[in-house]
């Protein structure tokens, strides 16, 4: 259970990561799968080189945004469609992580890492699950401060309204990648983390990882709200622990480890959908009462905006 | 300050679908004219507008402000000079931003966007203050999501927010066509206002032709991607629309549209 709480906690970067892309550009980047190994593959090599720890992790950062780079470019200024750019550089990045770690896995044992490290003080416990809590909401706080600078308000409206945005001088292209920086510079840390934490880094670790970030953030939002930043953050962090809680409890009561990614995938589709369900509208709506007129206007903002969009490029 | 040189725009060229949208068009604004635009469907007034904006690029020709060709500066480059306001309502301003964040990205048009706070309580009075001008009452609800705001709400916000950083030129394309006659009524009136407290430049499309004939010091009729009439301040101000529509019957084939009739 514990290890769960800390698992959670750990990946809630990565969540944070996604929520980057996913809700605020509104890219859903498959980058993602490959950066957290890659973060992962570099911090783990760079510690059994008898690199601090926190410097390797903080390395993952790094190379995990070049790889969001990557994608940005792609994306932007070679016209690739946003999941495409993605999956080229996800299949890039298997290779090169193969490349970093020269093999499929590097073992972390007996070496200083951050989570040892951690441990020298708080043990397995509690103590362990505050800290890594208090780290991600370190992770959180200061998400919250950019989305809320000029730079993060530029980011927001370009995933919000790419139109009104460049009439007010900023460039997309610019601001899409340094979202897609942010967002794979998270997930690496992330990937270095965890493999910190499990002892070693794997090629496979990444693998089908958009889904757990989606996961949490889709479930994290649906159960905690998302009104304002600050408190879809926190959402996109509770639901990391969530998702590792419900897989806990699934392989508690006896669930095949290897069905666990259809078990994710089934989830994401379940939050994906439900929503979509009148009965589940209605349920939503009595609940969040207390602004009947933001539940009423939210569908209809949001579609007429996809309206102006296509209507706007016809008529140019 | 402005200067449309000879500037030509063929969309679908060599095919059956081939369209002139603008043929050699040359047009001069001053500092400070406000010249309105109108046509019939098809006539090149958002193409020319566009051209200006840099949403879409001429074939031929040169678009200059202020004296440097900007020709091959992208919209977003120009746009540090240039303000524009949209015809459907929902696309001048972010709806999942608030009223403050949005004024505060009208704020830095132009300028480097770094990490300090967007929104700063002395922002705030300022942008409270320039809300009070339209009086809409949204200088109580700041921190309200744009997209909880109506569409003549969103369009005057939308009008404050392009002209709030003072931009060299400030391009209309038909922002009241969306809004019922009283909305479009209060647009029209913050537009009239704005555009003379600021003195800003400005090219106004409308379908209307007696907005066209109320507003602005300038106007000109296109059709099929010519300026066939310009017409001064003063011509202007004795003309009646029964004259524009003499005019627009004058041209062989032009096809007036309903919309343009029933006003």
């Amino acid at each position: 259970m514990i290890t769960a709480f800390e698992l959670g906690l750990i990946y809630a970067i990565m969540a944070l990561g996604v929520y980057l892309t996913f809700r605020i550009l509104n890219f859903p980047d498959l980058t993602v799968d490959g950066s957290f190994t890659s973060g992962a593959a570099t911090a783990a090599i760079l510690i059994t080189n008898e690199v601090d720890p926190f410097l390797a992790t903080a390395a993952a950062f790094v190379v995990g945004s070049l790889a969001g780079m990557i994608t940005g470019l792609l994306h932007t200024k070679g016209n690739i469609n946003g999941l495409l750019a993605g999956i080229l550089t996800m299949i890039g990045l298997y290779s090169i992580n193969l490349r970093i770690m020269d093999g499929a896995n590097v073992p972390l044992l007996g070496q200083d890492t951050v989570i040892s490290m951690m441990r020298g003080f708080t043990g397995v416990g509690w103590t362990s699950v505050a800290v890594l809590a208090a780290v991600a909401l370190i992770f959180k706080l200061i998400m919250d401060w950019y989305l809320q600078t000029d730079n993060g308000l530029a980011l927001r409206a370009t995933g919000d309204n790419e139109q009104m945005i460049s009439s007010f001088a900023v460039s997309t292209d610019r601001q899409k990648i340094i979202g897609l920086m942010l967002s794979n510079g998270l997930v690496g840390i992330a990937g270095a983390v965890v493999a910190q934490h499990q002892g070693f880094a794997d090629i496979g670790m990444g693998i089908g990882l958009i889904l757990v970030g989606l996961a949490s953030v889709i479930v994290g939002q649906a159960i905690f709200g998302s009104r304002t930043v600050i408190q879809a953050t926190l959402a996109v962090i509770l639901g990391a622990v969530v998702y590792r809680l419900a897989i806990q409890l699934a392989l508690n009561v006896g669930l095949n480890p290897n069905d666990m990614k259809l078990m994710s995938a089934v989830l994401v589709v379940a939050a994906l959908l439900l929503p979509q369900w009148k009965g589940f509208s209605k349920l939503s709506l009595r609940r969040r009462s207390s602004s009947p007129l933001a539940e009423a206007a939210a569908p209809l903002t949001t579609s007429d905006a996809h309206l102006s969009k296509t209507s706007s490029e016809k008529g140019a | 300050m402005l200067n449309i040189d000879s500037v030509s725009k063929t969309f679908f060229p060599h095919t059956v679908n081939e369209r002139r949208a603008l043929v050699e068009v040359n047009l001069e604004l001053k500092e400070g004219d406000f010249v309105t635009v109108i046509g019939s469907n098809g006539a090149g007034k958002s193409t020319l507008l566009n051209t200006v904006a840099g949403r879409i690029h001429q074939d031929t020709g040169v678009v200059s402000l202020d004296g440097t060709d900007v020709s091959r500066l992208k919209e977003h480059q120009r746009a540090a000079k240039v303000g524009r306001v949209f015809q459907d309502p929902m696309a001048g301003t972010a709806p999942n931003l608030s009223i403050e964040e949005n004024l505060s990205l009208a704020d830095r048009r132009g300028r480097p966007r770094g990490l300090s706070r967007g929104v700063t309580k002395a922002k705030r009075e300022r942008f409270a203050e320039a809300l009070k001008q339209l009086e809409l009452g949204l200088e109580g609800r700041l921190k309200t999501k744009v997209g909880l705001l109506s569409g003549g709400q969103r369009q005057a916000l939308s009008l404050l927010m392009a002209t709030y950083s003072d931009p060299r030129v400030l391009l209309l394309d038909e922002h009241t066509a969306a809004l019922d006659p009283q909305r479009a009524e209060l647009v029209t009136r913050l537009t009239r206002s704005v555009v003379e407290d600021k003195g800003l430049t400005t090219l106004m499309v409308t379908h209307n032709m007696v907005q066209a004939l109320e507003v602005g010091n300038r106007l000109i009729m296109m059709h099929e991607g010519r300026i066939i009439l310009d017409v001064g301040a003063e011509q202007k101000a004795k003309m009646t629309p029964q004259d524009l529509l003499a005019e627009f019957g004058k041209l062989k084939g032009a096809v007036v549209d309903d919309k343009t009739l029933l006003q």
